[in-house]
């Protein structure tokens, strides 16, 4: 059986890569795409807890659950907020919505 | 450890094998002198032998409303990660649980009214 | 059915929000009765709320999710009375925009219900999927104008806020990997057994909670937010921001710090964080309020101020024995007194900008001319944001910064007075400007009676506290028992 380590080392490294994205990404749908990345890195964390540490097997296996179905709403919204913008502004770059300073 | 990994990489080079194969069986026959004849036929020099032929570049803007199609999609999608789970253990929890279900399944028709009636589900 | 009576409060809400879309979309000729709905769905709740106080029996649901305590019961009563002071607030707004009357106040009450869930959870999930309730509703709200300032802080609200709650969830996995449940009461026995051992992870563990819920709360350095979207979003939706998330979050914080994470060597830890971001917030919020010539913005950094202010109580935790929730019941009665005071100040610049048309304060000049009634609510109401008597936030500065001293935080305290004396200056400028400045126009400023209500409400209610703070006091007290340790 795989050691529980690869798994959270796994989740670290995703989880990082998401946090890259975040911060180099201009396009608002690319860092969307890294906020995603992030999620699912802490969800293959709570599997994984879950199948090693818990007896029932079961808290994390929810808690991933609703973390996806967070996550699918969350990608909604925040695709219909950018297609307003771009509809408006004809740019979907996260720099050049810089009506209010950052 | 390890051989629990060796799976995978069978896997792996059976993947590689695959394609690698072909291509050094036909740039060997090429090698040799073996041909395909040169058709004529400009069926046969399309990019796909069978179905709808491409038409203009694949990087076009999708109607906007393709969103609202998606967005509806993805929510009733979502909606049965809820419904499976219970549905399984449908049988021990009894009644109150399927009220509660109902409830969930409640909130759900009230958005199904609310996006017919607010016309979403319309092409305009 | 026990069940579904013990979060009654927040399903009454839930069902005025259906019920307002409902409305909305089967009789649109009868819209104009929508926001009455909304207010019907609110006083039900806290009429159930105080079914509840009235029964005297306090107890779980959900097999322990759901905690029906009176902490729980202090954060409905307050997040109702918000949120109906909202919703009168934003009839005006809402009829002149236009559209979408009743997707603004569904959403608005679905936050609401949200926020409910938030004080009452006592589960790593509910708190979670809570949070989210509130938040999501929220991030539409603050794109909601027609503008692309609106837009635009709707969509820095959502990616920073995505970003913060996947952060303060990589913290839950590391609690729940750790204890193996997520219970709050679980992992407090977890820790309880054997907790020392694990004790780098588990501070690793709080600092990604802090670093989620602050951004929450608006501290520093997870503030940046704060001030475009407060700017950008519609006033009415920036005021419910500025008090509702950020009194939510507290009150989240306040249930797994104190119960799940209270263990005396874990505490230490983290309440000397908390002290040091209380610092950190107050100093940055204030001196950057000090140059905004917008007042959104201006009250934006007030608010990241403000935060620094309650974060005093939260770090005020090392007073042991009988005083132990002092400060959880000092930060109860700030963000009371504080909910009031900010409501009636972004009410009084809904009611002003609206007529004006503009948010800069030079051009609230003269305002006592215009309207004396808005401009004696607004300067009362920033006058208690200082904390000066007879407000309601004096009070609650001097009890927040009274916990403090008993918990040998003397040099925070130092730290908040002199802020206090910051805030001073711009706070009263803008009432100089609107006292002594020269008016522009002469016209009168007139006050619509849902306005008129609201910021009545909101008013009376910083008077009354600043007269008489007992009731006040004695319920956060009633409030933070849950968290004393025998």
């Amino acid at each position: 059986m795989v050691p529980m380590e690869n798994y959270l080392i796994l989740s670290a490294i995703v989880f990082s890569l998401g946090v890259y994205g975040v911060l180099a990404r201009r396009n608002a749908v690319l860092v969307l795409m890294s906020v995603e990345l992030m999620l699912n890195a802490v969800s293959l964390n709570f599997i994984a807890f879950a199948t090693y540490l818990d007896p029932d097997r079961i808290l994390g296996a929810i808690f991933a659950v609703f973390v996806i179905t967070v996550a699918a709403a969350e990608v909604g919204l925040a695709l219909a907020i950018v297609i307003r913008l771009f509809r408006s502004r004809s740019t979907s770059n996260v720099d050049e919505a810089a009506i209010l300073k950052w | 450890m390890l051989h629990e990994y060796g799976h995978i990489g069978i896997l792996l080079i059976i993947a590689l094998l695959f394609p690698m194969g072909a291509l050094v069986t036909s740039w060997a026959f090429r090698y040799v002198g073996v041909r395909p004849f040169a058709s004529q036929d400009p069926v046969k020099t399309d990019i796909y032998e069978c179905g709808v032929r491409t038409e203009g570049p694949t990087q076009v803007q999708f109607n906007f409303r393709f969103y609202y199609v998606a967005l509806l999609f993805v929510l009733f999608d979502v909606e049965i990660i809820f419904l499976f789970p219970w549905a399984l253990v449908f049988d021990d929890l009894g009644w109150a649980a399927y009220g509660k279900g109902l409830l969930f399944i409640a909130t759900f028709i009230v958005g199904g009214i609310y996006a017919w009636r607010k016309r979403a589900l319309e092409w305009r | 059915m026990s069940d579904l009576d013990i979060v009654g409060p927040q399903l009454a809400v839930l069902v005025a929000a259906a019920a307002v879309l409902l409305v909305d979309a089967l009789i649109p000729q009868h819209r104009r009765i929508v926001p009455f709905v909304a207010l019907a769905g609110l006083a039900l709740s806290a009429a159930w709320t105080l079914s509840w106080v009235a029964r005297d029996d306090y107890q779980t649901a959900f097999e322990g999710t759901l905690s029906l305590d009176k902490f729980s019961v202090f954060f409905y009563f307050l997040f109702a009375g918000i949120t109906a002071t909202v919703v009168l607030a934003s009839i005006d707004w809402v009829n002149r925009a236009g559209r979408g009357q009743g997707e603004y106040y569904a959403l608005v009450l679905t936050s609401c219900a949200g926020l409910m869930f938030l004080s009452a959870s006592r589960d790593l999930i509910t708190i979670y999927v809570a949070l989210e309730l509130s938040s999501i509703p929220q991030y539409i709200l603050a794109g909601w104008g027609k503008d692309n300032r609106s837009s635009e802080a709707g969509l820095k609200y959502l990616l920073l806020g995505a970003v913060a709650s996947s952060i303060l969830l990589y913290g839950m996995a590391l609690l729940y990997g750790l204890t193996g449940t997520t219970m709050l009461d679980g992992i407090a026995d977890a820790i309880a057994a054997d907790g020392e051992s694990h004790r780098s992870l588990l501070v690793l563990a709080s600092v990604l909670l802090i670093a989620g819920f602050g951004f929450k709360m608006a501290v520093v350095p997870f503030q940046m937010w704060v001030p475009d979207v407060y700017q950008g979003a519609p006033t009415p939706v920036a005021a419910y921001l500025s008090v509702g998330s950020k009194a939510a979050a507290f009150a989240v914080v306040l249930r797994i710090f104190f119960e799940a994470l209270g263990e005396g060597f874990l505490s230490d830890d983290w309440s000397t964080v908390f002290a040091v971001l209380a610092a950190v917030s107050m100093t940055v919020g204030n001196v950057m309020a000090v140059v905004q010539t917008d007042i959104k913005r201006m009250l934006g950094y007030s608010s990241i101020a403000q935060a620094g202010n309650f974060m005093v109580g939260l770090a005020a935790i090392s007073v042991s024995g009988e005083e132990f929730t002092l400060g959880a019941s000092s930060v109860l009665v700030f963000l009371a007194a504080y909910a009031f005071t900010n409501l009636g100040a972004f009410i009084a610049v809904i009611a002003i900008s609206q007529r004006i048309g503009s948010d800069q304060i030079k051009d609230y000049a003269g305002m006592w001319k215009r309207s004396p009634v808005l401009a004696l609510a607004l300067a009362f109401c920033l006058v208690s944001l200082t904390g000066i008597p007879p407000t309601a936030g004096f009070w609650a500065k001097m009890y927040i910064f009274n916990a403090g001293i008993r918990a040998d935080l003397a040099w925070l305290v130092i730290i908040g007075v002199l802020n206090s004396v910051i805030s001073g200056y711009y706070y009263l400028s803008v009432a100089r400007q609107m006292f002594l400045g020269d008016a522009e126009g002469a016209d009168r400023v007139r006050v619509s009676p849902s306005i008129g209500l609201s910021l009545g409400v909101a008013t009376l209610g910083v008077l009354v506290f600043g007269i008489l703070p007992t009731p006040l006091i004695s319920a956060a007290k009633d409030a933070a028992e849950i968290f004393s340790r025998q």
